[in-house]
């Protein structure tokens, strides 16, 4: 009976390959919930930094009431026309077994250096992640710089490090712009891989979470700061004086960015395992059934056989 | 006011890592320390980096913050700094031996002024990890 002892080895297999998946399931489960938490913590250094900011450009531009922030000039708010470079920094996993989480991080930042080719933007681009780098190795396509130390607990003194080297090449005039592609995370159940604007920046304060549109490119436009119904404008004493401290702010609020970017991508990169995982024991499950069942079909194929040859070798010898 | 207390928050882009409740409290501005009390008027701050203080009671608590801002706001002392690390975590052996080696030669100035102001930092933060064993 070859084919019954065939059937049962594919179904050890298959079992053994959902014991793997559904470990890798309940793993991803467990460090998508830790990684949330990192995300909800830094949520409370963005919140007071906008809050500040709000605070600061009221106290510093008083004649403008409302867009106050606009009429703050700073090297660092311009935007430059027309843009000649620009650094396009790729937010990839280092493991792969995640769906396709890379895949529309890689679409969409392909569409966009489609899009700098078209306008004659210089492209300097920089990877994290082995996924990207792996990938754009074999489009041929050189990357300037490579990090593959971004895991899901992404720290704020690594990234920092590349906050000031972004904010170091922007003022140096190296690129005219910085952006990121990452998987921006919505909602447990909502991803959506972005190209965000980092430098320039469009406000001063961060963008806080569950408050931006999903969209394809969504330029952090949004100024967000904390709805407060009790928010009575509190006369502040400042050292040294709330220009210079706003325009400390501001390299603050760049690093602030770039750290939720990584924090997100390090969400969304557990979650779109889990559910690739839990499609993969799902599927595992399904398998199993069938190939029980054309198992079981096959064994009650041999009896009916068996019964048969008997039957008519008894039928035989009357 | 003897009953009014202060509440600290130290928050850094990573986490919370104080929240609360002090009698008094001295931080490190950009050119000074500051002290703060019960009932101080609002202010928002650039800080320095260096010692942060805390008394509850009797019972003093010392962190090292690494520059930022503060706000004082209604008795709530709101920190933000990059790095703020409990006193009993620095770790002052590691610290001098890294003090005591000679720097790696800077080239430019820029890179002269970086290097400074990083020995200052490790400076600050043996003061603080030898005033705990002390």
């Amino acid at each position: 009976m070859p084919k019954l002892r065939h059937l049962v080895l594919r179904r050890k297999a298959v079992q053994n390959i959902r014991k793997i998946t559904r470990t890798m399931e309940l793993i991803a489960t467990a460090r998508f919930k830790r990684a949330l938490d990192r995300a909800v913590e830094a949520e409370a250094y963005t919140r007071k930094i906008a809050e500040l900011a709000a605070d600061l450009s009221s106290a510093a531009l008083p004649a403008s009431s409302g867009a106050a922030p606009a009429a703050l000039r700073h090297p660092l708010l311009e935007k430059r026309e027309p843009v000649r470079s620009s650094l396009l920094l790729v937010i990839c996993s280092n493991r792969g077994l995640c769906g396709g989480y890379n895949t529309n991080i890689l679409r969409v930042a392909s569409d966009r250096m489609q899009h700098y080719q078209q306008a004659g933007i210089q492209l300097h681009l920089e990877l994290s992640g082995k996924r990207a780098i792996a990938y754009f190795r074999y489009h041929g396509i050189p990357s300037e710089a490579q990090y593959t130390h971004f895991e899901d607990k992404p720290r704020f003194e690594e990234v920092e490090v590349l906050a000031n080297r972004y904010l170091e090449g922007y003022l140096g005039r190296r690129f005219d712009q910085v952006e990121v592609a990452y998987m921006k995370f919505l909602s447990a159940s909502r991803q959506t891989p972005v190209v965000e604007t980092l430098l320039p920046l469009s406000t001063i304060a961060p963008p806080l979470r569950r408050t931006t549109q999903p969209g394809q490119v969504s330029p952090a436009t949004t100024t967000t700061l904390p709805s407060r119904a009790d928010l009575v404008p509190v006369e502040y004493e400042f050292l040294p004086d709330p220009r210079s401290i706003l325009e400390e702010l501001l390299p603050m609020s760049l690093k602030v960015r770039l750290f939720k970017c990584f924090l997100d991508a390090a969400v969304s990169e557990q979650i779109a395992r889990r559910i690739a995982m839990k499609q993969a024991t799902d599927n595992a499950t399904e398998m199993i059934r069938l190939i029980t069942r054309q198992y079981n079909r096959a064994r009650q194929a041999n009896i009916t056989k068996e019964i048969l040859e008997v039957i008519s070798g008894a039928e035989a010898l009357k | 006011m003897p009953h009014e207390r202060l509440h600290c928050l130290v928050i850094t882009p990573e986490r919370t890592v104080v929240d609360e409740r002090a009698d008094f409290i001295a931080l490190p501005l950009y050119d000074g320390e500051l002290g703060v009390l019960p009932g101080r008027a609002p202010l928002v701050g650039r800080l320095g980096f260096g010692e942060l203080r805390l008394r509850r009671g009797e019972e003093w608590r010392y962190y090292y913050v690494d520059g930022g801002f503060v706000q004082i706001k209604h008795d709530t002392v709101t920190l933000l700094t990059a790095r703020a690390i409990p006193a009993n975590e620095l770790d002052a052996r590691s610290l001098e031996a890294e003090l005591a080696q000679a720097p790696p030669p800077a080239v430019t100035t820029e890179a002269r002024q970086r290097q400074q102001a990083q020995r200052e930092r490790q400076r600050a933060m043996l003061r603080i990890a030898r005033k705990l064993t002390a």
